[in-house]
Order: C-alpha cells, then structure tokens, then sequence
C-alpha cells in the first residue's frame, strides 16, 4: 500500500494513507499525530488555527486524537440500526416492507450525529472507503425514485450524505476517492438546489433550500482542497474546471447567501489554469453579463455552453434576470411603441404565456396589438420585483418547440 | 569566520544580556528594539549568534545574570532564535521568538507607561516577518505552513492589549496594519473586520491621534477592501486620504496606492492624466484609458486579456470589467458627433444598425439585439439620455445633455 504525501496545508492534514481493507485480518495499530505545541491543544486555539473556509463542521476529530481506521462492513452499524428499530427512529427509506421498526442492512444508512466527544467512537462504527461508496451510490439512487415528494428524499440524503462526510474526514481519507465521492456529493446538492426552488409555493422550503446551498458551498471547498492535494503535475483534474464554476455560478443575484469574501478576493488565491479553463471563463462571463444587465449575451451563452449541471444552478436565478431586462425596456422604450411580447421571449428564452405572468407579477400591464399579438406598453411607472421571489419557469426555446 | 574562543564568546553573551537588562531598567525603548530586531542581520547580532554557536550553554548564563532573572522568561528563547535564525533554521527561530515575544508582552502589560512601544513595534514586525520566512521553509519541504496563523493570534493578542484606555492605546494602529498585511497574506481577510471595527466604531480610539505614517497605511488597506465589496464611493475616500498623507519620498507605496485607486476612480467616470500612468509605470492603465476616450470595446478587452493575470491577482479585474458601458457610452457618443456635423438637425436619432456597424468595424460581432439590449442598459443607468423606438429600430437622444457624465456616482450602481 503507497503512501501518498498530501502537502496538508491549512487543513492540518497528515500524509494520506489509503484506508484498510476491512476483511483483513491483521490489526493495524492507530497512528497518532505528532506531539503539538502544548499551548495549540486547547480549543480554542484550534479555533483559530483553522481556517474558517475549510471549516467542515462534520469534522469531530480533536486534533491530538489519532486517525481511525474504519471496520463496519455495513451502510448503517448493527449497534445503530438495533437502536434505531427499538426507538422506532427509521426514516421511509430504511423501513422493512414498511414496518417502522424493523429495517435491513440493506436500507439502513448511518445518520449524521454531532457528537461532542470523540473518545467513545469505535473503529466498528466506522464505514470503509469500498462500504462508503457503496453507499453513496444507494443513496444517489434514491434521489431519482418518484415514490416521495422531493423534499422528503432530499432531506433524507442531506443527512446521510454528511454522515458520509464525517466518515471519510474521521479515517482522513484524502485520496481520488474522496474526490469522486465529493463530486458526487456536490452533484446531488446541486440538483437539489434546482429541484427545491422549482418547488415553488412551499413555503417551508427555503430555509431548505439555504440549508442546501450551505452545504454545497462546505462541500465544493472541501473539495478543492482535495484537488490541491493529489495534484500531480500543474494539470487540473478532469471535473475540477467544471466544480470551480459551480462556486462562481452561485453568486449570480444577490439573494443566495455567501460564505464572506467576495468574488474578486477568492480569485486572488485561484491558479490561473483554473481562471483561464472554459468552464470559468464561461461561468465568469455569465456573472458579467447579468451584472451588466446583457439579457441578450447572457441567455445565449447560457444556452450555447452551459453543462447539465451548470444550468441546474442557474435556472433558480433566470427569472430574476428576466425580470430585470423587463424592467429595463420599460424604462428605455418609446411610449407609441409597445414592446412584442413575442419577440422579447424569444430572446429571454421563456414561453410567451410565462414572459406575460412574469410582467403582472412585477405590476406591470400587458396590452393586444393592432396585430393582436401581446405587447408590453412602456414606460410603465409601477414596476417592482415581487417581494415573495419568482416562480423560476425554465429555459424553453419558443412555444413548444423543443431545444 | 575567523576563530571565536570560549572566552570571547562568553564576553559577548554576557555583554548582550546586560544591555538589554540595561535598557529595561532605564526604560531606554531605542536602545532595546535592536536588540530584538533579529531578521535585520545587524553585525552585532550576527556576532552575538556566532558566540552563541560556541557558548552552548547561555541558559545559564540567562539565569546567572541577577539582574535579568524576571527577564530570563524573554532572553533564553530569545537568544535561541537569534542562533537558529543565523544557522537559517526559521521554523524553529519562530517558535522560540513567539516565546520570547508572549513573555515580552506580559512585561509589557505590568509597566505603566508606554515607553516600551519602540520595541513592540519591533517584534510585532518580527514576529511576522519570521512567520513568513517559516512558512516558507515549511511548505517547500512539504510540511504545514502554519507559523503565520500563529503570528496572527499573536498579533491579536498584542493589539488587545494596546486597545484600552491609557496611553498605550496610540500603537494600536501600527499592530492593527500589521494584522492586516498577514490577513492579506493568508488570504483571511474577513478577519479584519473586528480589527477595523475596534479601530472605527468602539470608541476607545480617536482616529486623529495615531501617527499619520500609520494612518496611510491602514487607510490603504481599509481602502482595498472596499474596493474588494464595491464600495466604489468609500474607496475612493480612503484611498485618496492615504495618496494625500503619503510622504513624498515614498514613491513606491504612492504607486501601490495608485494602483487601486486609478480603477477606482474611472468607476466613478475620472480619467487619469498619462503622465500620472507613466511616472507610476502603470502602463496597464493605460490602455484602460485610451480605451475609454476612444470608445473602443477591443482595446479595453485586449487590455483586460493581456494582463488578466495582473488583475485578477490584485482584485480589480472585476471593476475594470464594469468600464464596459463607459466605452460603449463614448462609443455611441462619437457616432453622434459624426453625424452632427454631417446635419444637425437628424443627428439626435442614431440608427441601431450604425452601431452595428461601427462595432464590426471594431471587429466585435453583436447583432441587433444586444445592440438595443445594450442601449436599453445605457439608458436606465443614466448614460444615455433618451429612448429607444423599438419599431424603427433607432434610439432617439434627448436633445439637452444625452451623454451626462457620472458626477461621482460609480457606474453599476
């Protein structure tokens, strides 16, 4: 087994060693980490040492404890899950033909758990890196059934995933595996976070939904940590461009929450590979064209460049460009010319009937032509973008006619 | 090195150990900062380090010397550091001077007065400029580069003790400045918000009563980081104010200053003169520049592909972006003053199509739509006064004024 030297900066990461095989019989002894300035074991040293934006709260390691090697052959450990059937603490999922308290090893999966000392976790709670995959994939899985309402799976996964999480930062598992995990992570969080705000007039969901993006911020810096560490030579990883995009992508408007800095202070730390790479320069151009209010540029590229997962995130934001492109024709048109209708989806890349509900939700009035094609009257005075958000329509080319 | 006998060395430990116990007790702040400068390399301290090769056991020394016995606590680590900093050891020179230093700074919280401020400053430096040495050494051999995060906590520590009500309150700038250059360095720069906010809002500080040389500098940084949240108006003031106080004589921090303030300033519709972009050999503004007055979109972008590395790592990348809409202004503006002379009295209506037009001739490819798209944005923002005739595809100037200038307020907002 190689012995893979991370360069562990800022995460206080040790060499990585690939997690054992948990069939094999020998016991390996646990590593310790090398004795610390006495003065950096108290907490609140260890607080200030790390850097808030690789903060992984799932991460309960103390920093004198020693690297655990994970044993637990199944999703869920036995201990738990005869816990859980006792206690009747079994999500939908994990119920045994749907009996509430009895579950399988196959449907059982670890919950998160923010325990508060570190001394009492056992080797045997522990999943390994094959049994972690394994799953993931379960999970993942899940998240396509049609069977529950989407929020009910995502929560589910949300937790499961972070326990995940915990797992592979409790063995220190910093490898390509940890990398393909992460992706994985993040693509889910992704997908939920196009998915919940589709989910329009839920109420609950939008502290969901802030949850999310949370998440997948914590995730996606995790995760360029992981690819600093097992970089090889100057190359990036396949996916890394592509992961660096989603970070920019979601400071697109100004609602969703961001974790401190700005924008032009984290490209200051970014190799210039990474800034140059397409998907940046693609992510970067969007953010200008919407700063700028370039409707026009913006929802071209978007459908010329955008990946799958790229345009999950950045549907959210579309109406509230649109909205903005409306508001800038009303305010710049000529009072005897009101704007078709027609003619402005096409280029906002709404339906026609959609671009007309989004002029009333932001109070303004839509009118017939002599033509009797729907116009837009200008110069409107009462325009105002709707306190309760927008109903995020999608990206359609004309009416009816596919992409 | 020539031959140093045990007798010499022990001459010149002892001698160093009582000049610094020396300058304590006669509270001497001048004599005692050299004396702690360790990176400054000065003959004496490089001798001291040699004795220190040879004399291994200045422990005891440090204990032996009656008068220095409260000091030992600063003078055994510190003697340590000054001998691993000499053999180019950093990482372990760090660590002792942190010692030295945390010991130092409870001396300094029991004497009353502020006299040994001179010296505090000294380590403070120190302290960061040896953490970075560390770090360096550290990450080159594959280890955890954390030595400047500690220097960073312990910079924290210092400042809190300045930022009371007494007299020493008036070093609390210089640490302030200092924190933020390793903030800056670490790239953990929302840490200096509660720095900023001890120094702006808590009312233990008059602002006026600092040094100005440390009011330049922590103006210039406070000024950055507005520049980093867009704050356009702020930056403007803060960076104006630390270029105004800046000695003449410092030339090169005019020019750090120069080059966040000039992007600063053209968004906010102010052009530099050439000659300012060329004494500060700031030629990358320069094409900026020409680009505005020209209103040519391709040598803005050109300029902005050229030295994207340059300004992606300074952090105006994103601001210069903005002068788009300034170009574009000039641009429609030229057109307008063409057609003027051709005939005045149509010149107010400018075909969509020209712009069109004019923008290939540019070699830039933009259809119709963006063109109106792009009007329509000119308008709303105040740069264009006017409207468009969405059917005749033409934008009509307002006959009074169509091209206003900024007036102070940034583009974008």
């Amino acid at each position: 087994m190689e012995d893979r030297t991370g360069r562990g900066r800022g995460l206080g990461l040790r060499p990585a060693r690939k997690a054992l095989d948990p069939s094999s019989s020998i016991w390996k002894p646990m590593r310790s980490c090398p004795a610390r300035d006495p003065k950096q074991t108290s907490a609140e040293a260890f607080r200030e040492r790390s850097n808030p934006h690789l903060d992984d709260d799932d991460n309960l390691r103390s920093p004198n404890s020693p690297y655990l090697v994970g044993t637990c052959p199944d999703m869920c450990p036995a201990k738990e899950r005869a816990q859980r059937e006792m206690l009747r603490d079994l999500s939908v999922f994990e119920r045994l033909n749907g009996n509430p308290a009895r579950t399988s090893p196959h449907l059982a999966v670890k919950k998160f758990c923010r325990t508060i000392s570190t001394v009492d976790i056992q080797e045997s709670d522990i999943r390994s890196p094959p049994v972690l995959q394994r799953t993931l994939k379960h999970l993942i899985n899940l998240v396509n059934s049609e069977e529950h309402p989407f929020e009910v799976v995502h929560d589910f996964v949300f937790d499961r995933t972070r326990s995940i999480r915990q797992d592979l930062s409790m063995q220190n598992i910093i490898d390509d595996q940890a990398i393909s995990m992460y992706e994985e992570m993040v693509k889910f969080h992704v997908v939920s976070h196009n998915r919940l705000a589709m989910c329009w007039g839920k109420s609950d969901l939008s502290s969901l939904c802030h949850l999310n993006i949370e998440q997948l911020m914590k995730c996606l810096l995790t995760l360029f940590k992981l690819y600093d560490l097992n970089r090889l030579s100057r190359s990036l990883h396949t996916n890394e461009a592509e992961f660096y995009s989603f970070f920019v992508l979601l400071h697109l408007g100004g609602k969703i929450p961001k974790m401190g800095d700005s924008l032009s202070l984290w490209y200051r730390q970014l190799s210039l590979p990474i800034l140059q790479s397409k998907k940046m320069h693609f992510a970067r151009a969007l953010i200008r064209y919407s700063q700028m209010g370039n409707y026009k540029r913006f929802f071209c590229s978007l459908e010329a460049e955008a990946s799958d997962l790229q345009l999950c995130l950045v549907e959210p934001f579309l109406d509230e460009i649109r909205a903005q492109a409306i508001s800038h024709v009303n305010y710049s048109g000529y009072k005897l010319h009101p704007y078709p209708l027609m003619h402005l989806s096409k280029i906002l890349m709404i339906k026609e009937s959609e671009l007309e509900d989004l002029c009333h939700v932001c109070g303004l009035e839509t009118s017939i032509d002599e033509a009797g094609m729907k116009a837009l009257p200008v110069k409107q005075t009462k325009f105002s973008l709707p306190k309760s958000g927008f109903r995020s329509y999608c990206l359609s080319a004309i009416d009816d006619v596919k992409r | 090195m020539a031959y140093l006998s045990m007798g010499e060395a022990h001459r010149r430990i002892t001698d160093y150990l009582s000049r610094f116990s020396d300058a304590v007790s006669s509270q001497d702040a001048a004599v005692l900062s050299p004396l702690l400068a360790v990176s400054s390399n000065s003959a004496s301290l490089q001798s001291l380090a040699d004795a220190l090769n040879v004399f291994q056991d200045s422990n005891r020394l440090v204990g032996q010397l009656e008068r220095s016995s409260q000091l030992a606590e600063i003078l055994s680590p510190l003697l340590r550091c000054i001998q691993s900093y000499r053999l180019g050891r950093f990482a372990d020179a760090y660590v002792v001077l942190e010692k030295a230093a945390n010991a130092f700074l409870q001396e300094f919280r029991n004497w009353e007065t502020p006299w040994a401020m001179e010296a505090l400053y000294t380590l403070a430096l120190e302290i960061r400029l040896l953490a970075e040495k560390a770090d360096r050494e550290l990450a080159s051999s594959g280890k955890n580069p954390e030595k400047l995060q500690g220097a960073g906590s312990f910079l924290m520590r210092v400042f809190g003790a300045l930022a009371g009500k007494g007299p020493k309150r008036a070093g609390a700038l210089y640490v302030a400045c200092q924190l933020f250059k390793v903030y800056f360095k670490l790239g953990t720069v929302h840490l200096c918000r509660s720095v900023i906010r001890s120094i702006e809002t808590a009312r233990i500080f008059d602002f006026e009563e600092f040094p100005v040389k440390d009011k330049v500098t922590y103006m210039y940084y406070t000024g950055r980081l507005e520049v980093y949240n867009e704050n356009f108006l702020v930056a403007d003031q803060k960076l104006t104010y630390a270029l105004m106080h800046c000695s003449p004589r410092k030339e090169a921090n005019k020019r750090m200053i120069l080059k966040y303030l000039i992007p600063v300033k053209l968004s906010i519709g102010i052009l530099p003169k050439q000659w300012l972009v060329e004494k500060y050999n700031l030629i990358e503004y320069g094409e900026v520049v020409n680009a505005i007055k020209k209103g040519d979109l391709r040598l803005l972008r050109q300029a902005l592909r050229e030295h994207e590395d340059r300004f992606l790592r300074s952090g105006v990348y994103l601001v210069l972006e903005k002068l788009e809409l300034l170009v574009y202004q000039r641009l429609i503006k030229k057109i307008y003053v063409l057609q003027k002379q051709k005939d005045p009295s149509k010149a107010h209506q400018v075909k969509l199509e020209i712009i069109v037009k004019a923008l290939k001739w540019l070699e830039l490819d933009m259809d119709i739509d963006e063109v109106e798209c792009i009007v329509a944005i000119l308008i709303y923002k105040n740069l264009i006064k006017g409207y468009i005739a969405h059917k005749s595809k033409v934008v009509v100037l307002s006959k009074q004024d169509p091209f206003p200038k900024l007036n102070g307020k940034p583009i974008g907002s």
